[in-house]
Order: structure tokens, then sequence, then C-alpha cells
């Protein structure tokens, strides 16, 4: 878990309603900790989808291979943090 | 031109190829860069590049429409149209046909595409986000029609008594396009027939497959554990077939007969294969040209050099053969060519046939244990063939697998 | 081999969703071509025929279809029309069921959009990937085949107004060629903004008046006998399909002319045998041809002539298509009647001409 949370709770869910929309499910099936693929039905394309549509919310450029990482709410939100910091950096 | 007419089936021959690619315009060329290995990768100049992190293609270089073209205004004609109208050229005279003797005869011209004339859709976005759509050029509009890859060979070499049908069945459409041919001459339907596939290298399939994460930053390397994707390329592949009986009429040299042909679709998924459905897919091949797996000398693989793709098809192709032939994928020297790219790989098959040798897969370093397929790595290999096989894969998972075989005539 | 019939079809038409309303309408000679709002359908064309109220959500489902374009969504409904009508029989053994789809060039807005994101976005990769199979020409077709399991061959035909005719006469050969038991066949295309403005300047300025139809119909075709075993009526014999091409648009006459005589010829059919012809009818001198042509070849037969366009608009790629089904709604439930042909025509502005020549089972 990171600590320096630069994803606030607005940030956390515009992350949380993207992916919903993408995996069409309610926002209340999903937990910061249920995965995408096993709990959600996402595929290869989903996933990308996530990536892509975030990389355009919030400005931010995200290595393919953090798809690794990107296997839940939590994980995702663990990247974009990353990716904020980057950018701020 | 269908119609009910029951008539004994005919045997169909490729007496003319042309060939439009990256590493070489005309059937010479081609064969040449077949041979040796030659890879058609370079950075990409059809569109902006600017803020992709690589951007090489296989592009098509010192391509003068000029030169192919002569009835027909090219300037009316989009990118793809103008390779296809020059493969159908290239074709016909490699066929040793004059103008004439092709109009005499009834004809089916059809021709596979991904993208059709997607370059000047983009080009005419371009135009919309800086004029507004009231501004578009009538002239890039009309040419920018996806059956304009058939018509367009229609007027050039003045055809009259012809079915121009063009199929954009995606990345395994020339196959569709040569099946198509094969089954209206084989039925007798016509006397002659000009297929295969063309598109052009656009920014939309670029940008689509970027986004994808399955563009290789440098080269193409089908089947190698190391591999990093696909490279977008163009061209046309167009092959004239005929019956046998007009072929040995007229004295004809004859590149291979075609065997038959299997289509199938996995309907499962948009954009990942199916292994099971595609295995599926080379057995129906292989019933309908009357042959055996352990028939098949080598295969031209859709092999487009993806993590995904390479592993699905190589597990298709262990499927269904005890022990695989040698597999290898041309477009790790010519790019994925879209509806051109079986088409070409079919011109590449007819080629080995004659020739006597496999085209071999370059840019191979170590192949991928998952794969575990001999894929000629390098350096081609002359050998006798007798039976080829070229598999081509499409998005929604719209396979197709063509069989050709050596012409022998007999003693 | 038992003779290719037509058996079940269905149409999503500016009549609305259903092979009902669009005999109705089509029998009654009822215009659907309306006032385009031009909030909803911006454009250069104040009047068109768009299918009403459709949309992918309503008619195709919830679940599955957010990325979903307009031209896939009709071509799926029709599809899903059709093996309602015929209770699924067809993909029961979905292997040997093809499916053989037309189109224009896809969906163009999807195609243009797919582009238009990558130049305006901040960067010329922020494109959305699931929109990406729409960008590609063969979405409509392939995801009408994922949708409702259909895994024969699946097959895109692309020929401007001939569409139709053309995914007819490879539906046909394919079948001849042992690839499959039966087709499903047809054609479909979408009103949007962007097909509009592309049709507005690829037209001359006389043709712009017409304005644009959307829709599709899709046929089951399959050998007589089987048909009769699965208890799916005969409603017309596919005899044949004819095309050729012309020069000068002087030659569109003499063109279609000897395409329909060929026709007649090689299937034995009298001329006064065929009692239904619907033309294309393109704007211009080319309906005026066309018409022409087919008289020609016709001599003093007296056929009903079933003109489509002027009740839905152009409706460009789906036009043929629409016009085969406009035959079977005047043929009515039993079919053609034995010892009656139909015809359906085309002339497309490239160079070529076709036409499809039915007959009573």
């Amino acid at each position: 878990m990171t600590t320096t949370n630069r994803v606030d709770a607005e940030g956390r869910a515009t992350i949380k309603g993207i992916i919903c929309d993408i995996l069409e499910i309610d926002a209340e099936d999903m937990t910061d900790t249920s995965r995408f693929k096993e709990d959600h039905e996402a595929d290869s394309m989903g996933a990308i989808e996530i990536l892509s549509q975030l990389e355009r919310a919030f400005g931010v450029d995200i290595d393919q291979a953090e798809l690794a990482r990107m296997v839940n709410l939590e994980g995702v939100v663990t990247v974009i943090d990353e990716a904020l910091l980057a950018k701020a950096a | 031109m269908y119609d009910n007419d029951q008539r004994p089936a005919r045997r169909v021959v490729i007496t003319g190829l042309g060939t439009v690619s990256s590493i070489g315009l005309g059937v010479t060329a081609f064969l040449d860069g077949l041979r040796s290995g030659r890879s058609g990768v370079k950075p990409i100049t059809a569109f902006d590049t600017t803020g992709f992190a690589h951007a090489n293609g296989c592009e098509v270089t010192g391509f003068d429409p000029a030169e192919w073209i002569h009835r027909v205004d090219a300037t009316e004609l989009g990118r793809a149209t103008q390779f296809s109208v020059a493969a159908a050229r290239m074709a016909v005279a490699d066929a040793g046909l004059t103008p004439e003797e092709l109009r005499a005869r009834r004809a089916l011209v059809s021709v596979g595409t991904t993208d059709a004339e997607s370059r000047d859709l983009d080009a005419l976005v371009d135009v919309e986000l800086r004029e507004g759509p009231e501004r578009l050029p009538a002239t890039v509009v009309r040419r920018a029609q996806a059956g304009r890859l058939s018509t367009g060979i229609v007027r050039e070499l003045a055809l009259t008594d012809v079915e121009a049908l063009t199929l954009p069945t995606a990345c395994a459409a020339g196959n569709y396009a040569i099946g198509s041919g094969f089954d209206a001459i084989r039925g007798g339907e016509v006397e002659v027939a000009l297929c295969g596939g063309a598109d052009a290298v656009c920014r939309k399939t670029f940008a689509g497959f970027y986004r994808l994460g399955t563009i290789a930053p440098e080269v193409c390397q089908p089947f190698d554990k190391d591999r990093k994707g696909i490279l977008t390329g163009e061209g046309a592949g167009i092959l004239l077939m005929e019956s046998l009986e007009t072929a040995r009429a007229r004295g004809a040299r004859i590149y291979a007969e075609v065997l038959g042909y299997g289509l199938n679709c996995d309907a499962h998924h948009p954009v990942a294969p199916d292994q099971d459905s595609l295995a599926r897919c080379m057995r129906i091949a292989h019933r309908n040209a009357g042959v055996k797996p352990q028939d098949i000398d080598f295969i031209s693989a859709h092999g487009t050099g993806t993590r995904a793709n390479d592993v699905t098809e190589a597990g298709a192709i262990r499927q269904v053969f005890d022990a695989p032939p040698p597999t290898v994928s041309i477009k790790s020297m010519i790019g994925h060519s879209m509806g051109a790219a079986s088409a070409l790989a079919s011109a590449a098959c007819a080629l080995a046939l004659t020739e006597g040798f496999i085209p071999p897969t370059v840019n191979h370093h170590e192949t991928d244990p998952e794969c575990g397929l001999d894929c000629v790595p390098n350096v081609a290999r002359s050998t006798e063939l007798n039976v080829v096989q070229n598999n081509a894969l499409a998005f929604a998972g719209n396979n197709a697998v063509l069989i050709l075989g050596r012409h022998r005539e007999a003693q | 081999m038992s003779p290719l019939v037509l058996s079940a079809w269905s149409a999503v038409s500016p009549y609305g969703v259903g092979a009902e309303p669009f005999a109705r309408g089509i029998t009654a000679g009822r215009c659907a071509v309306g006032p385009l709002d031009p909030a909803t359908h911006p454009g250069p064309f104040d009047r068109g025929g768009v299918v009403p109220d459709f949309s992918a959500r309503t008619h195709v489902g919830k679940k599955g279809t957010r990325t979903m374009d307009r031209v896939t969504a009709l071509a799926v409904a029709a599809v899903g029309q059709l093996l309602e009508s015929c209770d699924g029989g067809p993909v029961r053994q979905p292997e040997e069921t093809a499916l053989v789809l037309g189109t224009g060039s896809g969906s163009v807005q999807s195609i243009m959009d797919f582009t238009r994101d990558s130049f305006a976005g901040e960067r010329p990769y922020h494109v959305d990937p699931a929109r990406f199979p729409n960008a590609v020409m063969n979405r409509a077709a392939g995801q009408s085949a994922i949708w409702h399991r259909i895994k024969g061959p699946n097959t895109t035909v692309a020929g401007g107004w001939l569409t139709g005719l053309l995914a007819l006469s490879y539906a046909a050969r394919l079948h001849r060629g042992g690839h499959c038991a039966r087709v499903l066949c047809g054609a479909a295309e979408e009103y949007s903004e962007q097909r509009a403005w592309l049709e507005w300047h690829g037209r001359s300025a006389a043709e712009r008046a017409t304005p644009l139809g959307e829709g599709g119909a899709v046929f089951l075709l399959e050998p007589a006998e089987a048909a009769r075993e699965a208890g799916h009526p005969a409603l017309a014999r596919l005899l044949t399909t004819r095309f050729r091409a012309y020069g000068a648009e002087s030659e569109v006459r003499a063109a279609l002319a000897a395409c329909v005589r060929d026709a007649l010829k090689t299937t034995g059919v009298a001329p006064g045998d065929v009692r239904l012809v619907a033309p294309l009818g393109a704007g211009g001198e080319s309906a005026a041809l066309e018409e022409a042509g087919v008289g020609d070849a016709l001599g003093a037969a007296d056929p009903r002539w079933i003109r489509c366009r002027p009740l839905l608009g152009d409706t460009s790629a789906a036009a043929t298509s629409l016009q085969l089904a406009a035959v079977l709604a005047a043929a009515g439930a039993d079919g053609l009647a034995p010892g009656e042909a139909a015809l359906v025509t085309g002339v497309e502005r490239d160079g070529t001409v076709g036409c499809a020549l039915l007959a009573g089972a």
C-alpha cells in the first residue's frame, strides 16, 4: 500500500466509475480487492481499455507492463498514484 | 454469377502473379526478396508519427502509379486501389494474356481488404478538423469506397463480362477472395479470376494496434521468444486463376494448383484468436482440398509476431499435425499488410512451389518454446514441395486457410 | 443438388424493426422518409429514412452493447430477427451456417471517429481500444456471428449499391463450393452524420436532393430440400445472379439489358414470366436508364415495379438487399407462385450493373 496517496476520494470514485462502466457492473459489486478477471469477467481488451481511459482521465502515461498490477481497484489506484507522482516529478 | 447448372468440377490453377510489396514491386523482385530474406522495415512516412514512441512499418517505396495504371486517372484511385490495380496489371501480364484475350472471358474480380481507403478517410478527418465537414474534397470522397478495390481493376482492364467483388473481411480477406475465385472457376461460373487483397498503411490502424500494445518497436519476429508485435505494412497481391483446361490450351506457365480452402468463425472474441476454432478451420481446408495433414510440406502462418497470435496459432497447428511441418511467417519480411497479407502470402506459396524453396522467418534469434515450431529461421531452405498451406486470421475470429499444390504435367 | 431457396427473411428499416412493418409499409407504398432533427442528426440533409427509436441498447440488449456502433446493431438485430422467425434452427448446427453480410465501408462514422481521436487527443494513441474493432470493416458481420454464435464462414462484402446482389452471389457460390449447409445473407447500412457528409460531397449536385435511408435485410438461403425438412416455406428459388461493367453512363442501359437477357436465357425463364421488378432507381439519369435496360430485356412483358428508393431514401449498401426483401414482401407469406419470376436490379456509379433472378419454388 502506498502512503503518499495522490489519488483522493474523488479520484478514487472516478477510477471506480470508469472501471465499472467498462466491465458493465454495478459499483456495489466491486470491492477494493475483487479481481477484474476472475470476479468480473474482464478480458485482455477490458484491461487495455481501463488503462487507456485512465491515461486520458488523469493525463498520465501508464506502461502496459503495469497491467500485471492492475488486477483490482487497489492495484489500479496504486499505479495511478505512482503515475501522478512521476508526472509531478 | 451464381446459377444452378451442374457442371463437372474443374481444376483451378494459378498462371499469373502480381505483387506490390515493401520488399519489391513485381514478381521477380518479390521472389528475390523472399529467397534472400529481405526486410521491408523502415520508419513510417504515411502520416505524421510525432507522439508515438516508435513508428516503424513496412511501406511500399518507389511506387509510381503511372508505370502500371494507364486507362484510369490514378488521382481518382486511393492508394490501396492503386496497389490493387497495379498488381492486377502485373498478374495479367505475368500470365501472358493480352487485354483482349482477358476481355473475351467471363471474369470474377475479387479483392480482399482490411481498411480499403481508410488512408483517404484519415485525410478527410484531417480536413474536417481544420476546415469543417463542409469542405471535404469530392475527388477524395468518391475514391474512398471499399468497392473501388475491385471496380478499379475492372475499369483499368476495361472488362465488361465481369463480377466485381470486394471482401473487407479484414486480415484474412486475401484468402477469402482467392477462395471465392477458386469456387467460381471450379464451378464453371467464370473462365478467369483476378483475386487477392490490397491495403495501404494508415494512421487509424497504426494507432489502434499501437493502443493495443501490439506494435513492435523495431522489427517483427514471429515465433521468437522475444517477439514484440506486428509492424503495419501495405501492398497488394493479385493472382490470376483459370481452369487447368484453359491454361493448358494456351500453353500457360502454371505456378500452382489451388486445391481448396476452408473458412470458419470463432464467434467468440472480437480480437483474441481461438485455438480450437483455428484448428477446426485447418481441418476444414484439408477436407475441402482432399489432403491430409501429413501431405503439407510447409505452412505459411498468419504469424503476426504478437504474443497471442503466435502461441495460439502454433497450438492449433500442433493440434492438427502430429509432426508439424516447417511453419514460416513472411510478415517478418513484409510486415502485416492487412488485407493484402494472405494474398501476398499465397503468391509466396505459389512461388515456393514453383521454385522449390521455403521462405525464411527473418529477425529470428531464439524460437519460443511455447510455439515450438521449425520456422526456417533467417535463411530460405531449398527443398522439393508438393502441398503447402496458407493460414490467415482476422478480427472477430474470421479464419481462412488456403491449400495450394504443385502442378505436374502428366508424363 | 437441390436448388437454393430463400426460406426466411427479416428487415430493419425506416418502417421499424422486423419483416412485418417492412411488408406493411412497402405493400402500402408508404413513404418512411421524414424530417430529421438537426440536434440528433446534424449534417447536410434535413430529411432522411432512419429506423425509428432504434438503438443498440434497446434493440440488442443492455449488456455488451456499450461500444456497439449503429450499423453493427442494425446487423445484429436483423440477424436476430431472422433467427427468431425460424426458431433458431439455423444456429442449432452453428458450424454449418455461414453469415455473409454486406456493408459500405463498414461504419465510416466509427472509422473516422477513431482517427479523429488520434488527431485531436493529447497523444496520437489516445484512442479507445474497445472501439478499434468498430473501425475495421468486418465488424458488423463478425459481431453478428459472435452475438448469435454462428460459426461457419463469416464474410463481409462491399460493392456500393450492388452490395446486396454481390452478397447473394457470393453466398450461393460459397454454398455450392461445399463450405456450409445454409447461409444467412444480407446487408446493412447506418445513418450517420459522417456518412451523410461523405454522400453529400460524393454526389453530383443533381443527386443531392435524395435523402439518405438506413436499415438492413437478411435472408436464409438453403437447399429446397433442407427448407422442406425444417418446415420453412420456400418463398423463392434463387435462379441466378448476373453482373456486368460499363464505361460511360450511356452504356448503362445496354449493360443491364445484356445482364438481364443473359439471366433469363441461362435459366430458361420467359420474359413474360417476370411479374415483379425491384430496381435500385438511383438518382440522376441512372434510374431511367436502369428501367429502360430492364424494359429492353423484358420486351412486351408488363411486370409490377416495386420502387423502394422513394419510400426509404438512398440506403446505399443495404439498397439491393432491401429491394429483395421488398420482392418477398410483395410475394406474401406463400412466396412467389410457381411459374412466377421476379427481378432485382442495380446500377453502381463505379461502372457496374447487376441483377438477381428469382422464381416461385
